[in-house]
């Protein structure tokens, strides 16, 4: 789209301006008595503005050889070019145009007047072709500005908007209310239990909004915290959620998102240990094979249940964030077998922060390109 | 004075001891039994008919409407959740009296004297309204729920063959068997997958994957043939229906 004719306003104002030309030529012409003031404005205000639309075409040269992309040399020769053949072609139109005034007779004969000034109208044709040149250049970095920034905005936006739901995802409120009624309960039966679950609630919450803050964590911190949540769970659930751990020493190192296990132990309880009437046992394993970190949950199901019960949006949701950290470098996989249910989760073994910095800043980029579309 | 004969069924003991402790206060209230999943209660409420429920609804086996839906309907409920959006909204819609986990003593006692006001009028439970409103929308049935006696069959919906309306009863064919359900065709057929379930006649709903051929007997008058044999009458809008559909 043109940037001054697809917008009004802009247009008016740009020929406006051209009016305001067009009578400044009038004026030089009449001045020096070679022409009358009625064949002056006659002749240099319908030409000016009709330069004027003429020289909108420049906007396409503008556009094909961006200014930071072609060089000096190549700017000056192809706008004097340009600037030349488009007021030859201008004082073509004049002559057309004083042949015409001519042949209604209404002045006296212009042609050959018009024609001693050639000089003059390929000079002020070429100085106004270059402002256009000019003028478009401005509008085109002021607009370029414009999107960035708006790109900037978004972006901006979608980064909180996750910072959002990754809270909103951190405070399960089944989880949340569950507990609060256990430690009702508690209360008056067990006064000591009320307690110890109450500061395991709020040791559990503090610490995941602290990490969820963070790029990554160690394995060692999310595996604690994941135990953090499976203690609360157990004081609610009582014998039937037992918890089983198998972690690989040299892994509890590794760095993980924060909270990514989270998704993954809140399936495992919601739609596994809370729809059995005996409960059952958790399962964490956690091993270095080669490059890959190996994180595998296992919780045992009811296979009676509805297969569409069973299943929650935190696996679309782990799913997300991995593509979005690691692109193609990480996995998360699924398996139901024999009234057992594992997610198995494989992510790039590292132990310092100068390769997710790099995916950092490629996942950057890809948020740009989103917006852009 | 006669005392309301109350259960409480919940999977978290925790849960149900406070539901017990709040009640303690109350001597016009007997607690006849604690039960901790859905065929515990299905079996309590059908054998010992109690005037009062505190019914807890995310529990392993059935949930707290699927309870509902296989016992007599002449009962109080007070339902008791940690958190069910769409369940609440029904309920806060019919008036019916539930507890968001956990609550005070003071809202306990507000809805325990509602529930006594609804046992002293007989009122019986608005089960199928509340029932289509607190399920999640567009999620179609995945099992039927059949009590016989005071045990639960579970038939998950594509074991099923075809359903018969039987005078109040609806008789569910599936794996050579018949279960008898009180319930109206039209109910279920609503809650049924409508691209896997057809009411084929006024009495008859097919499950299309059992379907072998149509055949047509005489003007408008068509008998669907099913892979093990079974014939069953099609009616006029019934053939619309399944021509529709394959």
């Amino acid at each position: 789209m043109h940037p001054i004719l697809a917008n009004q306003e802009r247009l008016a104002i740009y020929m406006l301006a051209w009016l305001i030309f067009g009578g400044m030529l009038a004026a030089v012409l009449a001045l020096p008595n070679d022409f009358l003031w009625t064949e002056s404005l006659a002749l240099a205000v319908p030409l000016t503005v009709l330069y004027g639309a003429i020289c909108l075409s420049s906007w396409y040269l503008c556009r094909v050889f961006p200014l930071h992309k072609t060089g000096y040399a190549q700017l000056l020769l192809l706008y004097v070019i340009a600037g030349l053949l488009t007021s030859s072609l201008w004082i073509l139109i004049g002559n057309g145009w004083t042949l015409l005034l001519e042949r209604l007779s209404l002045f006296a004969p212009l042609n050959a007047r018009f024609i001693a000034k050639t000089p003059l109208f390929v000079g002020v044709g070429f100085i106004l072709f270059t402002l256009t040149v000019a003028v478009h250049y401005l509008i085109i970095t002021f607009e370029a500005t414009k999107v960035v920034e708006q790109r900037e905005l978004q972006s901006r936006i979608l980064a909180q908007e996750a910072e959002l739901k990754a809270l909103r995802a951190q405070i399960n409120p089944h989880f949340l209310f569950n507990s609060l009624n256990s430690i009702s309960a508690l209360t008056t039966q067990n006064p000591a239990a009320a307690r110890t679950m109450t500061l395991r609630l709020a040791d559990f919450l503090r610490r995941s909004l602290r990490v969820g803050a963070q790029e990554f964590i160690r394995l060692e911190e999310e595996i604690s915290l994941t135990l953090n949540f499976l203690e609360i769970e157990q004081i609610r659930f009582g014998s039937r959620l037992g918890v089983e751990q198998m972690i690989n020493e040299p892994c509890t190192n590794c760095l993980v998102p924060p909270l990514i296990l989270q998704p993954l132990v809140e399936n495992a309880i919601h739609h596994g240990i809370a729809q059995l009437v005996d409960g059952g046992t958790i399962r964490l394993q956690a091993e270095w094979s080669g490059s890959v970190l190996r994180i595998r949950l296992e919780n045992p199901i009811d296979t009676d249940r509805p297969r569409s019960r069973r299943s929650g949006f935190g696996l679309e949701n782990i799913r997300k964030r991995l593509k979005a950290i690691y692109d193609t470098d990480a996995d998360l996989r699924t398996e139901e077998k024999d009234g057992c249910f594992t997610a198995e989760l494989s992510l790039p073994a590292q132990t310092s922060r100068a390769f997710s910095s790099r995916h950092r800043a490629d996942n950057g980029s890809g948020l740009r390109d989103v917006s852009n579309n | 004075m006669r005392r309301i004969r109350s259960i409480i069924v919940d999977d978290e003991e925790l849960a149900r001891s406070i539901v017990h402790e709040f009640l303690t206060p109350h001597s016009d209230i007997e607690i006849i039994a604690e039960c901790s999943n859905g065929f515990e209660a299905v079996k309590a409420i059908t054998e010992l008919k109690p005037d009062l429920v505190f019914l807890d609804i995310q529990m392993p086996k059935l949930n707290g409407f699927e309870v509902l839906e296989l016992v007599d309907k002449n009962l109080s409920v007070v339902f008791v959740t940690a958190y069910d959006q769409y369940a609440v909204k029904a309920f806060e819609v019919h008036a019916v009296d539930y507890l968001l986990k956990p609550f005070t003593k003071e809202r306990f006692d507000e809805a325990l004297e509602r529930a006594r006001q609804k046992v002293a009028r007989n009122e019986s439970f608005p089960l199928s309204e509340v029932v289509a409103d607190a399920r999640a929308p567009d999620v179609p049935l995945e099992r039927v729920l059949v009590r016989d006696g005071s045990r639960v069959h579970v038939i998950p919906v594509d074991k099923i063959d075809y359903v018969e309306a039987q005078d109040d009863y609806i008789a569910i064919r599936f794996e050579g068997k018949t279960h008898l359900k009180q319930q109206r065709l039209s109910v279920l057929e609503s809650s049924l997958d409508r691209k896997r379930f057809v009411r084929i006649h006024r009495s008859f709903i097919l499950n299309v994957e059992r379907l072998a051929r149509i055949e047509l007997y005489a003007k408008d008058s068509r008998m669907a043939i099913l892979k093990d044999g079974t014939k069953l009458p099609v009616s006029r809008a019934g053939y619309e229906k399944l021509k529709g559909l394959l």
